[in-house]
């Protein structure tokens, strides 16, 4: 066979008679990107990804189809190559109706594959289902019980009844498999010989951790708290989150070789300078730990108690003096453990001040129902005036009157004091749980936000220090939930993993197709109710701090996963065309239009067509009749209305055809599914 | 004295049929007079033509005639008093659309009687085809052919000599075959030459098949064109019969026989690879090349492919030398070329000139100017893959180079006259609502891209125009040429490119002002009513479908813009022109 010679990229490379351009250079390790090539069948150049500049010609050619000869000289990489390239997927895309992921997925935070573990535990494979989750979440256990699960807000299975169980389902699986004999580990990489250090035990700090180690490097975590957890141990009561499930999960973590060190605070222990010194990178995961402060007299009185520190107080085993009647101000979660917990304490009257409507209140339903079957009364639409006191400690609380006024731009309704209309509420404490900020102090050098919170770039983490990270809810606008914590001390262990081997590799958010759907879509859907799971009875939980939800059943959990509509696509790890989609960075919403008509077609026994995921590359068509010699498909129709179909629109060509599956694996997208 | 009904589709469109058949029973088969019937004259805007001849001499031709003309017609060709006609008579200045012409290709086009081979054989039919078998090697014709200069008359203006010789010269047998899937909108010179002069061409393809050595030739005829179908098949027979055509032709080892096969009516089967996929019983597909037909074509054989056109001007070639043809034109293209003018024209029709010549003489010397009030604006040359040359550059000359240049393109011979009451964004648009839906599908630029174009486009006639818009068409417009592989998506862009080119305000226009400078676009238009006209009679409130006009009897009328749904119902009822448009 005779020997071409030709220069690719500068390289120069030797081509066979006959081959490709594109066969040369993937040989030679360059890559063309090709959706529409496969080797087994003749070349078709429909994609049009694959074109290269050719000296000498003013074309772009395309290298599936384009022989090599002597002397060539091909340039694979060009602004104009990446021009065409990016025009073709955007147009592509433009014209793609599908799901890449579940909505589930892209409203969870840390980006879980909810789909993934919910159907698993569908099947009954909790290993499997939390070897899904532990892909982006380390703690399944812990933060399946306190999750507000904004994937559950997405769940399409709402469009039936209920939206899936989500978060439940992920802490049941974790907990069967926490019980299990051999329970899942995850595989750890050979040691890097790279050090990070980890300034604060919380959920972002202990899911940065977790894989960072996995990564191989050695990881040490400094807190400034007695026990590893952060929010999670001193944030949130027991009767929602059991201090033996975390422990539990942190000490897997711990197994992983991640040093704990307690009691230390820069700034105090030690300088951050100092502790910088010791590693080779260093994430500083701090959270937010001081109560925010409202304009109201009295805060000064004894009996006045921050939320987080009052909660804190009692996760550590104290209990504050806070009398028989507390008022807990403010309407978010934190409010409601405050409330709850004051409850368990054993305050007979404890009301909320809140100076919107209850359904204003960022607090999850969920907590705000339990609150007040535990016997928690709310005052609504009422904000603190004044703290008043006796003899230094707190004796009332006048509260004003609110009313809602016009939508803001947002479409909040502005709470406004009713003139003249104020009412004192004879209490013996103040919990004023109206959010936290953070504790900088120690880490002077640091740049901080125009919140005062820590700078950090959000694709990067990197702080204006080289080498140190910030994550979690210290930084910018705050990681809110622990699952945004968790998920970004996830991302943020790939980027300094990257940069640990000397790769910048910032973060982006994936480019996916979604699809609008309407509940009409879903009307031949079966209505099968969510799992309801049992609590313990409110008389009873009121009185301790163990856990009042009882968990799922075997039977309730299988149900519930096999409730999901299996939103996303079958084929997001594998498809080519979003993985190209992402590496060319497009952007399809400016050319945004129709889309081609689109059905799912199931005549076939075995392979389901989803026509709006079809980019017509025709591999599927040109498999079948050069690979598996049948010629079952062709292209119907013409222009942008082209579909392939069985040949000529006619369905007993389906007859023929011997479910080989070929079609199915020659597909690029998620298009063609076995079943 | 004989009676010739041009009867050409577009004739026959016009009712030349019916004027037949009239014509028919008003002579009820009277001594002394002739009836018979020829192709297309070319003068579409006259038809149905009748003429009156003296043995070859034209005696009359009379226009616009309509059956109830028959009985005059037949009785003044009885009694030789042709002052009975002078109404029907063609006027001088018409004439002028004729003898402006010089004709190669359509040279027995409207002369002779094209359902027959003794009116072809009569006037020199096949004596080019009796010299090149007989006295003339396959090398000499093609030879003669590169003398010429002619070349591909399809719209690519390939050097035909070239693609012969290719095919010629490659190994394996050979087939040939004639491009006659003319789909150009507009377009309707191949169906012209096929139905008026059929044996001219089978001349035109025996004379190539010798030359490249091919048995096998098909005509590759749009299904469109039953009429064209019809009497190439009679003309097939006819050649047979006469030993022109199949087995040993005039007794020579020649031998070449030729098929018709009808396209299913896709666009892109014009295109000669997807032509040949579909002449394989394929779908039509373009093909990628290299391999050229020449090399690799019909049934992987070497294959030429030209069009109508071209192989009507071979017999003629032959007949008069290289030399002759390669005397018309100019420098850089040779011979003649046709063009279906049509639009606000005020004489459109078949017009053949030599190369060289101006678009402003085909418009305005031959075409006699536009057709109304209103001014030249631009002409649409080469359908869907060409573009609009504007009125200041009516003098560009009639050659592929210069043509070119302006961003148009020859094409075929689509030539379509607009004035200025065409919107230059819905031109556009129209093209390019037809290439979304002439798209084989194959190319990713191709099939979504000229999709999103006209997305687009339509917003702008709508008035949802965006700023970034025509930046983004341009964008579109050169990743389409960039990424399609035939010439359907290389080309698709270029009614957006040159109306942009040359007409960007008018895009600012509709995208800036919500106007169309046209009045065109009917989401753009506001309609008023003159007080001063108006005289209150009613007309146009009583015909509104959605009641927005209000006014009393005897007084000035308005009209609620909100209301109105912009049908023109008012302007069109309007007597007094009080009604406009702005």
């Amino acid at each position: 066979m005779d020997t071409i010679n030709l220069t690719v990229n500068g390289i120069s490379l030797s081509g066979h008679e006959g081959e490709t351009i594109l066969q040369t250079a993937q040989r030679a390790g360059i890559e063309i990107p090709t959706l529409c090539n496969d080797e087994s069948v003749e070349h078709y150049g429909g994609c049009g990804l694959c074109v290269v500049e050719l000296e000498g010609t003013a074309k772009l050619l395309r290298a599936c189809s384009t022989l090599v000869s002597d002397g060539m000289v091909v340039h694979t990489d060009s602004p104009r190559i990446r021009q065409s390239r990016k025009i073709a997927l955007e147009l592509l895309m433009s014209d793609h109706e599908g799901d890449c992921r579940g909505p589930c997925t892209l409203k969870c935070p840390a980006g879980t594959d909810c789909m993934g573990y919910v159907q698993a535990i569908g099947r009954g494979d909790c290993r499997e289902a939390v070897r899904i989750i532990k892909d982006t979440l380390p703690m399944p256990a812990t933060i399946g019980r306190i999750c507000p699960h904004p994937c559950e807000e997405a769940c399409r299975r709402r469009l039936v009844e209920e939206p899936i169980s989500i978060a439940r389902l992920k802490s049941y699986a974790a907990d069967v498999v926490l019980r299990s004999p051999d329970p899942w580990k995850p595989t750890v990489s050979p040691p890097s010989g790279k050090t990070v250090g980890i300034i604060g035990g919380g959920p972002a700090g202990l899911s940065a951790a977790y894989y960072l180690a996995l990564k191989g490097h050695k990881v040490t975590i400094a807190d400034a708290m007695p026990q590893m957890g952060g929010m999670l141990r001193y944030g949130i009561p027991g009767y929602r989150l059991p201090k033996q499930i975390l422990d539990r999960e942190i000490s897997d973590i711990a197994e992983l070789g991640v040093e704990f060190i307690n009691n230390y605070r820069i700034g105090k222990d030690e300088t951050f300078a100092g502790f910088r010194a010791r590693y080779d990178a260093v994430i500083i995961a701090i959270g937010a730990w001081t109560g925010t402060r409202i304009d109201c007299a009295g805060q000064e009185l004894r009996g006045v108690f921050g939320g987080i520190d009052f909660l804190r107080e009692v996760n550590l085993g104290h209990r504050p003096d806070i009398g028989e009647r507390v008022a807990v101000v403010g309407g978010g979660n934190t409010a409601m453990d405050a409330c709850r917990t004051a409850i368990r304490l054993g305050a007979e009257d404890v009301r909320v001040i809140y100076r919107r409507t209850r359904s204003e209140m960022p607090a999850q339903d969920e907590e705000i129902n339990e609150a007040a079957e535990e016997g928690v009364k709310f005052e609504f639409l009422s904000a603190p005036e004044e703290i008043i006191g006796r003899n230094g400690a707190v004796s009332s609380l006048r509260i004003r009157k609110m009313e809602l006024g016009e939508p803001d731009a947002g479409g909040r309704r502005a709470p406004r004091p009713i003139p003249g209309a104020t009412e004192e509420l004879d209490v013996d404490s103040v919990i004023l749980a109206l959010g936290q900020t953070t504790n900088v102090s120690g880490f002077e050098d640091i740049v901080l936000s125009r919140k005062g919170t820590i700078a950090a770039d959000e694709h990067t983490f990197s702080t204006n220090m080289v080498g140190v990270f910030a994550i979690g809810d210290a930084t910018n606008g705050g990681a809110d939930i622990a699952v945004a914590a968790c998920g970004e001390g996830h991302r943020a262990a790939g980027v300094i993993d990257a940069w640990l081997r000397g790769i910048d590799l910032p973060y982006r958010k994936p480019y996916v197709s979604e699809r609008e759907v309407t509940a009409k879509m879903y009307s031949d859907k079966e209505v099968i109710p969510r799992a309801s799971m049992a609590k313990r009875d409110p008389g009873e939980r009121r009185h301790d701090f163990r856990q009042i939800e009882l968990g799922l059943t075997t039977e309730q959990a299988e149900r519930e996963g096999r409730r999901c509509l299996n939103c996303g696509c079958h084929d997001y790890e594998q498809c080519r065309l979003i993985r190209y989609a992402n590496t060319m960075r497009i952007e399809p919403e400016r050319i945004k239009g129709d889309k081609h008509p689109g059905y799912t077609e199931r005549k076939l026994e075995a392979i389901e067509r989803d026509q709006g995921k079809c980019i017509l590359c025709g591999l599927c068509m040109r498999v079948c009749e050069e690979v598996a010699g049948e010629g079952i498909l062709g292209l119907v129709g013409r222009g942008f209305s082209t579909v392939i179909k069985p040949e000529f629109n006619d369905p007993r060509a389906i007859a023929v055809c011997r479910d080989c599956l070929k079609c199915v694996k020659a597909c690029p997208t998620g298009a063609l599914r076995a079943l | 004295m004989k009676i010739v009904i041009g009867e050409g589709s577009c004739g026959i469109a016009a009712g030349a049929g019916k004027v037949h058949s009239a014509l028919e029973s008003a002579l009820g088969g009277t001594q002394g007079v002739d009836l018979g019937l020829t192709g297309c004259i070319g003068m579409c805007f006259l038809e149905p033509i009748v003429e009156l001849r003296d043995g070859e001499t034209l005696v009359r031709r009379l226009v616009r005639v309509s059956e109830k003309d028959a009985d005059v017609i037949a009785a003044a060709a009885v009694s030789g008093d042709l002052s009975m006609l002078d109404r029907l008579c063609i006027q001088p200045e018409d004439e002028e659309f004729l003898d402006k012409q010089t004709r190669i290709a359509l040279r027995h086009c409207g002369i002779i009687d094209p359902t027959g081979i003794d009116e072809y054989i009569a006037c020199g039919g096949y004596e080019a085809l009796k010299k090149a078998l007989l006295n003339m090697t396959q090398d000499q014709v093609i030879e003669v052919i590169k003398t010429s200069g002619l070349s591909g008359r399809g719209g690519a203006g390939f050097p035909t000599w070239f693609k012969w010789n290719a095919t010629r010269q490659s190994p394996g047998k050979k087939y040939l075959i004639c491009n006659a899937d003319e789909g150009d909108p507009g377009a309707f010179m191949d169906r012209a030459l096929i139905e008026s002069d059929p044996h001219n061409l089978i001349e035109g393809m025996l004379i190539a098949a010798y030359a490249i050595g091919s048995s096998e030739a098909f005509v590759y005829v749009r299904a469109e064109y039953p009429l064209a179908i019809v009497r190439l098949e009679e003309a097939i027979s006819q050649a047979k019969s006469r030993g022109l055509l199949g087995e040993n032709i005039l007794g020579t080892d020649f031998s070449c026989d030729i098929t018709i096969k009808a396209g299913a009516g896709a666009f892109v089967c014009g295109e000669e690879t997807a032509l040949i996929e579909s002449l394989e019983g394929k779908r039509g597909m373009p093909r990628l090349k290299p391999p050229f037909p020449a090399q690799k074509g019909y049934k992987n054989m070497p294959t030429n492919i030209n069009n109508v056109e071209t192989f009507a001007n071979v017999p003629w070639i032959i007949l008069n030398g290289g030399e002759a043809f390669a005397a018309m034109g100019n420098q850089k293209s040779k011979g003649t070329k046709v063009f279906a003018l049509t639009g606000k024209i005020k004489r459109g029709g078949l017009v053949e000139v030599p190369m060289g010549k101006t678009l402003r003489d085909v418009i305005f010397e031959i075409g006699g100017g536009m057709i109304g009030k209103s001014a030249f604006k631009a002409v649409q040359l080469g359908g869907p893959s060409g573009g609009c040359i504007p009125a200041d550059l009516i003098d560009t000359v009639i050659d592929y180079s210069a043509i070119s240049a302006t961003g148009a393109i020859m094409g075929s011979g689509g030539m379509v006259v607009l004035d200025e009451t065409t919107c230059m964004v819905g031109v556009a648009r129209f093209f390019l609502e037809f290439t979304t839906n002439e798209s084989c599908g194959k190319c990713v630029h191709c099939r979504i891209g000229t999709k999103r174009m006209k997305e687009i486009l339509e917003r702008i006639v709508k008035g949802e125009g965006k700023e970034g818009d025509i930046e983004l068409l341009e964008e579109l417009c050169l990743a389409i040429k960039d990424g399609s592989l035939c010439g359907l998506g290389q080309s698709a862009p270029n009614p957006v490119l040159t109306t942009i080119k040359y007409f960007r305000n008018e895009y600012e226009e509709h995208i800036r002002s919500k106007h169309c400078p046209a009045k065109q676009c009917r989401n753009l238009l506001r309609y008023v009513i003159d007080p001063e006209v108006c005289t209150g009679c009613t007309a146009c409130a009583r015909h509104c479908p959605t009641s927005c006009i209000s006014g009393r009897l005897k007084q000035p009328h308005s009209i609620d813009s909100d209301k109105c749904i912009r049908c023109g119902m008012c302007v069109s009822r309007c007597k007094f022109g009080a009604i406009s448009a702005e």
